[in-house]
């Protein structure tokens, strides 16, 4: 059953509990953190609206950085977009691509929210949503979530007469789905993402070679960033030429 | 030499970097599950204990978690009936307060001048024999009212109240009365019989208008208070704001009313005129449970919308609409009263109108307005009849708890702050127990014991109060960082965390009056102690066994619970709280009445006001406006950080590590300044602050600026923050006093901006 958050921007009061809990319970260093509020008012004094937008990763069903990542650190599972660090090679492909410019780069490799994947497959909630004074963030089937979206978007019409429900069919639906105040613009949100311009190309040709490489020594690792941050779709083939690497355990999906 | 720098060294306006260094402390081992290492919860078996967080005043109950010795997480604990499992940013950055490598570590006495931030290490034998001797001596030679304590935040109790009573100092004192609460409660008192208590009673589960002036949700991260807003926000409840900045919580808004500041009562008093002119007020309510209607009805009658639209720079027609709002949905309708109420010095006044607006739309006592909140049944471990009686009040003070009786100390003085002389009556001020340290009017105050008050960045007129700092016999500073005050101090005393202590119970004034406990879930991480341990050991030295007499804290915890039935056992089973009943609405006093005024109703005109020479009903003031150049300097708060103590707490500062200027976009052009340029701030008297970074915005009136509180600290050993953005304190060299309740108006001071100096 796939998963999704709820993030409603309707409740969001700006007072960033989320961010702080997510970088507690994650343990995430200093300097990375997942999530990122930004403030958003629009107008001229006295005549101004807005509130508060969340940065953060939207979990998209097609994930434009899933299929760029050569390495298969990045992967679907259960609604969310993973991330194994471990694989990960250091290309900057996902952030490059991401049409809602979440994947940083932290030491090297990149670093976003995982859905809180260890502690929800050990019985708890992502960080986030267990602290949210506002019940702006809720967790749980995605079916679920967007029946929930679109009650609070219609009550939230009281206040928000474009209230709306977002994410039910962007990038083949999100697994963030956002109850907005307004339209997505306003928030500065695509409302329709782009795919990434190479990302036909990209899935049809290289990532089937990468493939392979995924969950591999760090030779391995090495040599996919190689292949990855060479833009030249022509040079591929003298790679693939050159043997790939010999992993064989790759990801379960794609 | 001692492991935490003190020594203060006068930043240069120019330049920003952080001065001082601090040698850290042992940091635990903070693996981090980013690359796979293996997060905390599975690395050991997970010790859970009950708290209630000091990481603001308000003290949601919280469940700890431990792993191998080391604190992990802090989550809201949820049968508390403040947190009910969620957490604000603040207290979720509780893990990181513990672990401050900026911590004080151990007891050290000042080895050169006070004030110069000298000191060596000492054990605690020392400090406390030390501590004993010059407060004995100052109570021999001048009695024991000569010694202030002063204490702000959780642990306050043992010295501000428990300590100075059995010693028999009048002259104790917190922030939370004079310098925020004082002029909100005392109007409460002489309105409708009782305080405001520490958790507004506002019932907002019923609630379907809410009327904010001056309050700011979601820059304020009161947890209860954002849960509570965001539901009744979200089942379609009007909100109307009243603030001269576009608040966070005026995003949320359906009235934004961007009034000019210090005219809040000529609004209100509109408010009256439009409840009263157009018969849109609760007649049986107010026939029932209030006394001087006519007099307020004359009284408003000439405080027209049109009056009040020329003095509050808002639309006439904005405020019948919200008078009409406001009423069409009494009596589940209510202005709520709100924090830190010291503004202009006439701000019992203009509370009262607050209240007196809430009293015509019926709320008080009634299902969705105002319930009556209790304070929970729990007896005083027993102890000898104190020396004097307590009148500290502050936000810690249950609703009933707040008397207008001025207590006397052993030899007959009273107070030293003033009351019934600068100002009428409430609980201490404790900004005006500083001049008696300069002046010795009426006396002296020879010795200040200073539990986590940080005067330097909160007492208006700084220069004041080094002044007193400098002529003071002897200065105690407690605190668990190395603050300002704390390198004024003879003796530091370091405090261990609320995670490394047990402490007194909370009993929290509620519609579900509840007791919360707090046990450690660690060890002390250093060599400090709890404030509980500090008091009784000082005690001990001075002749004061008998109000310390217990073996340990755990036996004077168990001994109070047995009063309800419980014990920390007990407490521990049941998750750390006790919640009993409450008497919220008029149904549950039957006959009697609920409002314990002289009159036994809500006194819309006010006798006792008029026998002491005030005004009986409240009357617009208008107060300074800014002079040419200037701005009126307001103030408050950032999400992730509570007055002045955790801006240098790691994981909040990484958040939000420098405060910043609010300042029109059109008053930015006028001035030649830019979004993020760095600007210093003057005030009226000359007082300067800064760099300060510039956040250039439509969000704010164009006759005020507006910064967070909490930084340009002055303090080394505060590592982060040192230097570290402005200080509004050190802008705020004057205050208006309230002449009723004795509270420090402090947005009377106006900045100039400036590009250099």
């Amino acid at each position: 059953m796939a998963k999704a958050f709820l993030l409603d921007l309707g409740r969001c009061i700006g007072c960033e509990a989320c961010v702080v809990a997510c970088k507690t319970g994650n343990e995430l260093p200093p300097g990375l953190a997942y999530i990122e509020l930004i403030e958003r008012v629009r107008g001229t004094f006295p005549d101004l609206e807005g509130g508060f937008d969340n940065h953060r990763c939207w979990h998209c069903i097609d994930a434009a950085c899933v299929a760029v990542c050569p390495t298969g650190a990045l992967y679907k599972d259960g609604g969310m977009t993973r991330l194994n660090r471990a694989a990960c090679s250091g290309c900057e492909y996902c952030v490059t691509n991401c049409p809602y410019d979440v994947p940083s780069m932290f030491e090297g490799k990149a670093a976003k929210c995982d859905g809180c994947e260890e502690t929800t497959k050990a019985g708890g909630t992502p960080w986030c949503v267990t602290t949210c004074p506002s019940r702006a963030l809720e967790y749980g089937d995605r079916d679920e979530i967007l029946r929930t979206a679109r009650s609070r978007a219609e009550s939230l019409r009281v206040h928000y007469p474009n209230a709306q429900v977002y994410g039910e069919t962007q990038a083949g639906g999100l697994g963030v789905i956002a109850v907005l105040p307004d339209d997505p613009e306003v928030l500065g949100l695509p409302r329709d993402p782009e795919p990434p311009l190479m990302l036909s190309a990209w899935k049809g040709f290289v990532q089937p070679i990468s493939i392979g490489l995924i969950g591999a020594t760090a030779v391995a690792a090495g040599i996919a960033g190689v292949i990855a941050r060479r833009n030249h779709m022509a040079e591929l083939a003298e790679i693939e030429a050159s043997g790939g690497a010999g992993a064989t355990d790759g990801p379960e999906e794609e | 030499m001692p492991r935490v720098d003190l020594q203060i060294t006068r930043r240069a306006f120019l330049g920003s970097a952080v001065a001082g260094a601090a040698i850290g402390g042992i940091m635990p081992a903070a693996a981090h599950a980013l690359d796979g290492q293996t997060p905390w919860y599975r690395e050991g078996r997970i010790d859970t204990t009950y708290n209630y967080c000091d990481m603001c005043p308000w003290r949601c109950g919280v469940v700890v978690q431990t792993v191998n010795g080391i604190v992990r997480k802090i989550d809201g604990n949820p049968v508390d009936p403040k947190s009910r499992g969620m957490l604000c940013p603040r207290g979720q950055g509780g893990v990181s307060f513990l672990n401050d490598p900026d911590r004080l570590q151990a007891p050290m006495m000042r080895t050169g001048t006070r004030g110069d931030g000298k000191f060596a290490e000492v054990s605690w034998d020392e400090a406390l024999d030390f501590v004993a001797a010059k407060i004995l001596e100052i109570k021999d030679r001048s009695g024991p009212e000569a010694l202030a304590i002063f204490g702000h935040t959780s642990g306050e109790f043992w010295f501000t109240d428990h300590f100075a009573q059995a010693w028999g100092t009048p002259n104790a004192a917190k922030p939370s009365s004079g310098m925020c609460l004082s002029p909100r409660d005392e109007a409460a008192q002489l309105t409708y019989g009782s305080a405001v208590g520490g958790h507004e009673p506002v019932d907002w589960d019923d609630l379907a208008c809410l009327t904010l002036i001056g309050s700011h949700i979601g820059e304020d991260t009161r947890n209860t208070v954002m849960q509570d807003f965001a539901t009744m926000w979200s089942k379609g409840g009007t909100v109307i704001v009243v603030d001269p900045r576009f608040s966070s919580v005026a995003t949320k808004a359906d009235y934004w009313l961007p009034i000019k500041p210090g005219t809040d009562t000529a609004l209100l008093l509109a408010w009256m005129n439009v409840l009263i002119g157009e018969d849109l007020y609760d007649t049986e309510y107010v026939g029932r449970w209030t006394v001087g209607f006519h007099e307020l009805a004359r009284h408003v009658a000439e405080y027209t919308p049109e009056w009040a639209a020329a003095i509050t720079d808002l639309s006439a027609d904005v405020i019948r609409e919200t008078a009409r709002a406001m009423a069409a949905n009494a009596p589940q309708s209510v202005i709520m009263p709100g924090r830190h109420v010291t503004w202009y010095g006439n701000d019992s006044q203009r509370m009262r109108a607050t209240y007196l607006v809430n009293a015509l739309l019926g709320a008080y006592g009634r299902v969705g307005g105002m319930y009556f909140n209790k304070t929970p049944f729990l007896e005083a471990y027993p102890h000898p009849p104190y020396a004097v009686a307590g009148s500290s009040g502050g936000c810690s003070a249950g609703a009933e708890e707040v008397t207008d009786t001025l207590p006397l100390g052993p030899t007959g003085k009273a107070r030293a702050d003033g009351a019934r002389d600068t100002f009428w009556r409430g609980a201490t001020a404790l900004q005006e127990l500083i001049d008696p340290m300069i002046t010795g009017e009426p006396y002296r105050i020879e010795g200040l014991i200073n539990y986590g008050t940080n005067l330097l960045q909160s007492v208006p007129n700084k220069p004041r109060t080094i002044e007193a700092l400098k002529a003071l016999d002897l200065v105690v500073a407690i605190d668990v960082l190395p603050m300002e005050h704390v390198a004024w101090a003879d003796v530091v005393l370091p405090e261990s965390t609320f995670l490394e202590r047990y402490d007194s119970l909370w009993s929290v004034a509620h519609k579900t009056p509840y007791i919360a406990m707090r046990e450690p879930a660690i060890p002390p991480m250093y060599d400090t102690m709890p404030a509980w341990w500090m008091a009784k050991e000082l005690g001990h030295r001075v002749g004061m066994d008998a109000f310390f007499d217990w073996e340990d804290i755990e036996q004077y915890l168990d001994r109070q619970l047995r009063s309800v039935g419980s014990s920390l056992d007990d407490m521990r089973a049941n998750e750390g709280v006790i919640i009993q009943n409450g008497k919220p609405y008029f149904e549950d006093y039957g006959d009697a009445s609920p409002f314990a005024t002289p009159s036994g109703k809500i006194e819309l005109y006010s006798q006792q006001l008029a026998d002491a020479g005030f005004d009986p009903m409240p009357v617009y003031e208008p107060v300074d406006e800014p002079p040419d150049g200037f701005y009126r300097l307001l103030y408050g708060r950032a999400p992730v950080h509570t007055f002045a103590k955790t801006q240098n707490t790691p994981v909040l500062n990484e958040l939000y590590p420098e405060n910043e200027l609010w300042l029109n976009e059109g008053a930015a052009d006028a001035e030649g300044v830019d979004d993020g340029q760095e600007v210093w701030l003057e005030n009226q008297d000359g007082a300067r602050s800064g760099p300060i970074t510039v956040k250039a915005t439509q969000r704010i009136r164009s006759d005020a600026v507006f910064m967070p509180h909490g930084f340009g600290h002055n303090a080394p050993g505060l590592t982060k923050v040192n230097g570290v953005g402005a200080s509004d304190t050190d802008l705020q060299t004057r205050y208006a006093l309230d002449p009723i309740s004795g509270g420090a108006g402090m947005r009377v001071n106006f900045v100039r901006i400036l590009t250099e100096v």
